[in-house]
């Protein structure tokens, strides 16, 4: 394998590491951060202290996997990466674990049926009822008065 | 400061850690994450939500400054003209100021303002990060301290500016609630 192959695939590896740290971690801090908040239809688990406790470890095991496994100090024309690329396996990695969460979260609390929240509700409207169903209310209410919602939404 | 690496090989392992470029900035960027969602009531929730858009301009910003200073005045690395036992890779660009701190300070600072509990533990990491950074022989000194100088005035700038940008705020976070996501 010639040499720039050989650090294209370290390139390749190396952000994919990255890309699981991230995503690993971000679950964990979500988990923590919706605990706190209160926003239970995106907890795993009831218990907030479990949920923070299990947030707590996917975080620091997200850390040990991506440091323990290989060199990180690597500068990046010799397989590291550079600030745009890590910015946006940052992306990638923090958006796949919003929509692990969310997916996850609703099976786990597919009973959560909460009543309907008010139009502009947001994430409160995840209190008490699972994300996908806050979120077909959401985007029906929308479909249905979107002349109206859109005048508010830019006139206020 | 760098003198000192060699004498304890188990610091040197978690100095090697905190000075890499990845693990004071991912958990810079997850407790933006984590400060989104962390607060149960709207008003304050969306402060929060704002801030977290002013620590990421902050961020920019303050890269772009040292950017700009970068341009203007050349500084070597230590390693280049002293003798020193370096915990980092060799980097080529200019040691003064450090972007790394600056864009790390930029974030703790907002944060600071919006959160104080968070923005207290951030400034902290962000000040280990500094001296690791100077302890790897990454940075002089006086390259931490200027960038954590620039950080603090890019953050009185953006958030003196924030008036300014705050009806496309307010609208980027109605078009999220509409998504359940703020």
């Amino acid at each position: 394998m010639s040499k720039a192959a050989n650090l294209n695939r370290n390139m390749f590896t190396f952000a994919t590491d990255y890309y699981i740290c991230v995503l690993i971690a971000t679950v964990g801090v979500l988990q923590i951060a919706v605990s706190i908040g209160k926003i239970n239809g995106l907890l795993f688990f009831k218990s907030p202290v479990v949920a923070r406790t299990m947030g707590a470890a996917l975080v620091l095991s997200a850390f040990v996997l991506f440091f323990s496994t290989a060199p990180r100090n690597v500068n990046d024309y010799e397989g590291g990466m550079d600030a745009n690329g890590q910015a946006l396996f940052f992306f990638y990695g923090a958006f796949t674990a919003v929509i692990v969460t969310f997916v996850f979260a609703s099976a786990v609390n597919f009973k959560m049926k909460g009543p309907d929240a008010p139009p502009d509700a947001g994430i409160d409207a995840v209190r008490d009822t699972n994300y996908v169903l806050a979120l077909t209310r959401s985007l029906s209410y929308w479909w249905r008065n979107w002349r109206t919602q859109m005048k508010s939404y830019f006139f206020g | 400061m760098n003198g000192l690496v060699g004498t304890a090989p188990y610091l040197d392992r978690v100095a090697s850690w905190v000075v890499s470029d990845y693990l004071v900035p991912i958990s810079m960027a997850l407790t933006l994450i984590g400060l989104w969602f962390i607060e149960p009531v709207r008003e304050v929730r969306q402060r929060h939500q704002i801030g977290v858009f002013a620590a990421l301009t902050s961020m920019a910003v303050s890269s772009l400054v040292v950017m700009i200073i970068n341009g203007l005045y050349f500084r070597p690395r230590p390693f280049e003209t002293l003798d020193t036992t370096l915990l980092f890779y060799r980097p080529t660009d200019s040691s003064f100021p450090s972007n790394a701190v600056a864009a790390m300070f930029g974030i703790a600072f907002t944060v600071w303002v919006v959160h104080r509990g968070l923005g207290v533990v951030l400034i902290g990491v962000a000040s280990v990060y500094a001296f690791t950074r100077v302890y790897g022989g990454v940075h002089y000194p006086s390259d931490v301290i200027a960038a954590a100088a620039v950080g603090l005035v890019v953050t009185y700038v953006v958030l003196k500016g924030r008036n300014l940008l705050m009806p496309i705020l307010t609208r980027v976070i109605k078009a999220a609630r509409i998504l359940c996501l703020a």
